[in-house]
């Protein structure tokens, strides 16, 4: 798809009348393609209307430009028509006459029949021709907004603007309107940007959603793709799958914005002490049973053992909370999915590139795939049932998650199903979902499995909603699974902190390897702000036999969580690449030509060494050597391609370089 | 079929109820000025009642000037006219005046209001002769144009513009930005944007300037005529002074006061017919 409107490092810059600089908007960059729907969603005062206003051309950038089918703007004009927030229609003019002035003076070559037929269509469009010949004053809010959308569509514009065109509706015309435009955009094929604070009008009309950070120097903070299909039904998209973690993921956006706006007054600032450049730290974990070695860590002081004497554990909701968290620097550090910090170095998901680094890998295994109980129920008790379920009902999609694109969660579920013949982007759908909600959504029946780390698969299986498929240990035992994560640019500017930080997770994970530690662990976990699940449910695998939940026995798993034995903590070049091969496999990043450039440059196995071997401990990794997963299909480092090649399925595969050095760091 | 029959006496009751009821209220808001009235009428009587009073009572007003009251059409020739033809004269030269004063004032207070240039240069100009008092304008227009008729209509004039451009000029500039908006984006041509969103968008500062400049005019005239004389209910209360015919100036007064009063509805119902509902104030 060709890009319609360019917004290129868009800044805008107002003079204060006391001599100063308001840098309302700072590096907006964003692309637009035909069709497509896109909003403007951030707290007021964001710049948002700003930035709309920039798109008109009723306001100009100060640097930067508006490209719009190759030709700048510059000037307001009828191809890009705007739908103003508070109608704007002329109070002395009928609604007829409102409109006809717009197609009058924008339609002047069209004779007068032509013109007065496109007015009365539209007129009909919007359902007023009753009203017609009323004037603004007489007629309700909500006509009022039909009669400016009418008026703006009338004249047929490349880009409609609208700015919170629904904010001053009650909720049933609302509702109504938003259909109708909705429908009404689809028919014609108009491009859309709206700017609105109402996230499930967002989500309802969007395909993106720009989420925008506080002024000053707003920016886009993070740009959310909304896959529900069109033509879309209201009740339908919010019984999407992804609708609640979608709209969960922007609010918990927004309320960082809002946090973050009380923070700025009092910057946060690296407090050295002890040696180490920063031991003021904010660390960001998920609630999961793999979270252990940050919250032994912090239980035991070993934080404080190694020098960093104010460390705080942040609850994230998201692993895309986490991420962002490290990118904007709002966290120092965080436990991340294997993939993340490759992921994030090659701009996954058309995000922009930001080199991360990996110097510790937390954990192995411990992950599992549940499927819903009802699946279990019709006879699904393995991959092949669930080829031949899915065979049997083509007509009907069967939704799996995982908890985020670069997670081994996603990768070996993917794998898994495409090792059974089925296609995990056409045969079925694979979803992301936040770990901690996986178990509501199976229960709400929006998905019909997923593969998610503990307690969340125990949790479904003591509560009788899921039968556990497959566990690492039946995929590929002893995988990575969650390491630490830092952008590269933290990295160098901490270069003892994070060694410190090394080698306190490094203790962690050898005392959480500790059998005899593991009741005790259990307990912390369960504490409301760490974990916060039933203990029973945490100490599945972790401490008692696992229950698949599928009648048989519970059996107890060697290492169904691996912390420390097996030289597990070392960053691992060839799992890398192996991730870097099924990323590129499902198109979430191209596959590096320089792979292993990007592989050595986020592995740092350099500086776990220097931790490991600070602490008297073995500072080399596995050995190097060609591996294969439950399918045999050998793995051989030295050739990923050859790998990719033997694939039946799997999606078009793009090649392509990674510059690390010409990736700009904010 | 008997049933809209049925309904429709009953509606016309309802409706003739409706109209009662009315009639009803509007009686009962004209009780409170009746008795404001009767009561200032006392007022005056009981002050007036004295043998040396230097004001007639109310009922000496009345009995002095029944002749003016009930025929107000006379016409003795000179200034000798009945008080409809006084009125009628210097309603003439009002008309005259404020005609010239709305068609000029509006021009400019488009001009102005248009072109910061003009606004920055002229608006200080306008607000310093604004604040000149009507009848200082009498001596010089009289010398500028050597009669009195031209020289009272001047006056009312200059006195009626002020109002007129500062608010014509106030409305231009206070049209709101989403209107000027609108043009910008459908690309307006000048004319376009002139009659469709310039004048409309101002009409509503220009009858609130209309209505400062008709009261202020009626004020003019008065003052202006009773100096340069004629015929004229200025020059009808100068006169009646000059010969103790204090009942006069008191019934000449109400005249003034009525017509005066009427003047500023007529504004203020030309308003209501040309503005829409959204734009009245």
């Amino acid at each position: 798809m060709a890009v319609f409107v360019e917004v290129d490092h868009v800044d805008r810059v107002f003079k204060l009348p006391t001599g100063g600089e308001y840098i309302a908007l700072k590096n907006i960059d964003l692309q637009i393609h035909q069709g497509e729907f896109v909003s403007l969603v951030g707290h007021s005062g964001c710049g948002k209307s700003t930035l709309l206003n920039i798109l008109s051309g009723l306001d100009q950038p100060s640097t930067g430009g508006i490209v719009l089918e190759g030709r700048q703007v510059t000037e307001p004009g009828p191809d890009r028509m705007v739908v103003f927030q508070n109608y704007s229609l002329l109070p002395w003019l009928t609604v007829r006459e409102n409109i006809a002035l717009a197609v009058n003076r924008v339609m002047k070559k069209h004779p007068q029949p032509v013109r007065d037929r496109m007015i009365d269509h539209h007129i009909e469009m919007v359902g007023l021709q009753k009203a017609a010949h009323k004037r603004p004053g007489q007629i309700s809010g909500g006509m009022k907004q039909r009669v400016a959308i009418a008026r703006a569509l009338a004249i047929r514009p490349k880009l409609l603007l609208l700015d919170e065109p629904f904010g001053a509706l009650d909720a049933l015309t609302r509702g109504g309107l938003q259909e109708q435009l909705m429908q009404i955009c689809q028919e014609n094929g108009v491009t859309c940007v709206m700017v609105t604070h109402d996230v499930d009008e967002a989500l309802l009309l969007s395909d993106r959603i720009v989420l925008m950070t506080n002024g000053p120097e707003a920016h886009i903070g993070q740009i959310v793709d909304v896959p529900f299909p069109r033509p879309r039904e209201r009740m339908e998209v919010v019984k999407h799958p992804n609708y609640y973690s979608l709209r969960n993921e922007i609010v918990y956006f927004l309320n960082q914005q809002k946090r973050a706006k009380l923070h700025k007054a009092k910057p946060v600032v690296a407090m050295a002490a002890n040696g180490l450049e920063k031991v003021n730290l904010e660390l960001g974990f998920i609630p999961l049973v793999d979270c252990a070695p940050l919250v032994v860590a912090k239980e035991k002081g070993l934080f404080e053992a190694h020098g960093l004497s104010d460390v705080t554990l942040n609850r994230e909701p998201s692993w895309n909370a986490i991420a962002d968290g490290v990118a904007t620097g709002r966290l120092d550090a965080a436990m991340m999915v294997a993939g993340m910090p490759l992921g994030m170095t090659m701009g996954y998901g058309s995000q922009r590139p930001r080199p991360m680094v990996s110097a510790l890998t937390l954990s192995r295994n411990g992950n599992a795939i549940t499927f819903s109980k009802r699946l279990f129920d019709a006879g699904v008790r393995s991959l092949a049932d669930f080829k031949a379920a899915l065979d049997r009902r083509p007509d009907q999609v069967h939704t799996l998650a995982a908890v985020h694109p670069t997670s081994m969660h996603n990768l070996l579920l993917r794998y898994w199903l495409a090792s059974g013949g089925i296609d995990p982007d056409r045969d079925v759908s694979v979803t992301v979902i936040p770990p901690a909600q996986m178990v509501s959504t199976l229960k709400a029946g929006t998905i019909d499995g997923y593969c998610v780390g503990e307690p969340w698969n125990a949790r479904a299986v003591a509560e009788g909603l899921g039968v556990v498929m497959a566990t690492d240990n039946d995929i590929w035992p002893g995988h990575v699974e969650k390491v630490l994560g830092v952008t590269e640019a933290w990295a160098n500017q901490y270069p003892k902190t994070h060694v410190a930080l090394v080698k306190a997770l490094l203790e962690a994970c050898e005392y959480c390897d500790d059998r005899r530690n593991r009741e005790e662990i259990a307990a912390l976990l369960a504490q409301p702000e760490y974990v916060g699940a039933d203990e029973t449910n945490i100490r599945q695998g972790f401490v008692d036999p696992y229950n698949r939940g599928d009648g048989g026995e519970p059996e107890p798993v060697l290492n169904y969580i691996q912390f420390f034995t097996g030289k597990a903590n070392c960053p691992d070049v060839s799992e890398a690449v192996w991730m870097m091969t099924q990323m590129a496999r499902w198109g979430i990043t191209p596959f590096p030509r320089n792979w292993l450039e990007v592989a050595e440059r986020v592995k740092r196995a350099d500086i776990f060494g220097q931790a490991a071997r600070e602490l008297g401990m073995l500072d080399i990794g596995r050995d190097r050597r060609p591996s294969h997963l439950f399918d045999g299909i050998e793995f051989d480092p030295d050739d990923p391609l050859k790998y990719l090649d033997q694939f039946a399925i799997k999606r078009d595969l793009r090649i392509e370089e990674v510059p690390l050095d010409a990736v700009s760091i904010r | 079929m008997t049933a809209p029959l049925d309904i429709r006496p009953a509606r016309s009751r309802v409706n003739l109820q409706h109209l009662g009821s009315q009639a009803v209220n509007w009686l009962k808001g004209l009780i409170a000025p009746a008795v404001a009235i009767l009561i200032f009428l006392a007022i005056w009587q009981l002050l007036t009642m004295g043998p040396d009073a230097n004001l007639p009572t109310p009922i000496r007003t009345v009995s002095d000037t029944w002749e003016l009251i009930i025929n107000p059409f006379f016409n003795y020739g000179g200034t000798d006219k009945g008080l409809f033809w006084q009125v009628f004269t210097s309603l003439q030269r009002v008309a005259l005046g404020f005609t010239l004063a709305a068609i000029v004032g509006i021009a400019l207070g488009i001009l102005v209001g248009t072109s910061s240039l003009m606004y920055s240069a002229l608006d200080p100009l306008f607000q310093i002769l604004r604040t000149v008092p009507p009848l200082a304008w009498l001596p010089i227009s009289l010398a500028a144009f050597q009669q009195a008729n031209p020289s009272a209509i001047f006056v009312i004039f200059i006195t009626a513009i002020w109002p007129i451009i500062i608010n014509t000029t106030e409305g231009v500039r206070q049209i709101p930005q989403d209107y000027n908006n609108v043009a910008r984006v459908l690309r307006l041509s000048k004319p376009e944007y002139f009659f469709k969103i310039l004048f409309p968008a101002t009409v509503p500062y220009i009858f609130t300037g209309l209505r400062i400049g008709i009261g202020l005019s009626w004020l003019a005239i008065v003052a202006a005529e009773m100096l340069i004389g004629g015929v004229g209910i200025g020059f009808f209360i100068w006169d009646a002074w000059n010969s103790s015919r204090i009942s006069d100036i008191i019934i000449a007064i109400i005249y003034v006061g009525i017509v005066g009063l009427l003047l500023d509805r007529l504004i203020v119902f030309v308003g209501g017919l040309v503005l829409p509902e959204e734009q009245k104030q």
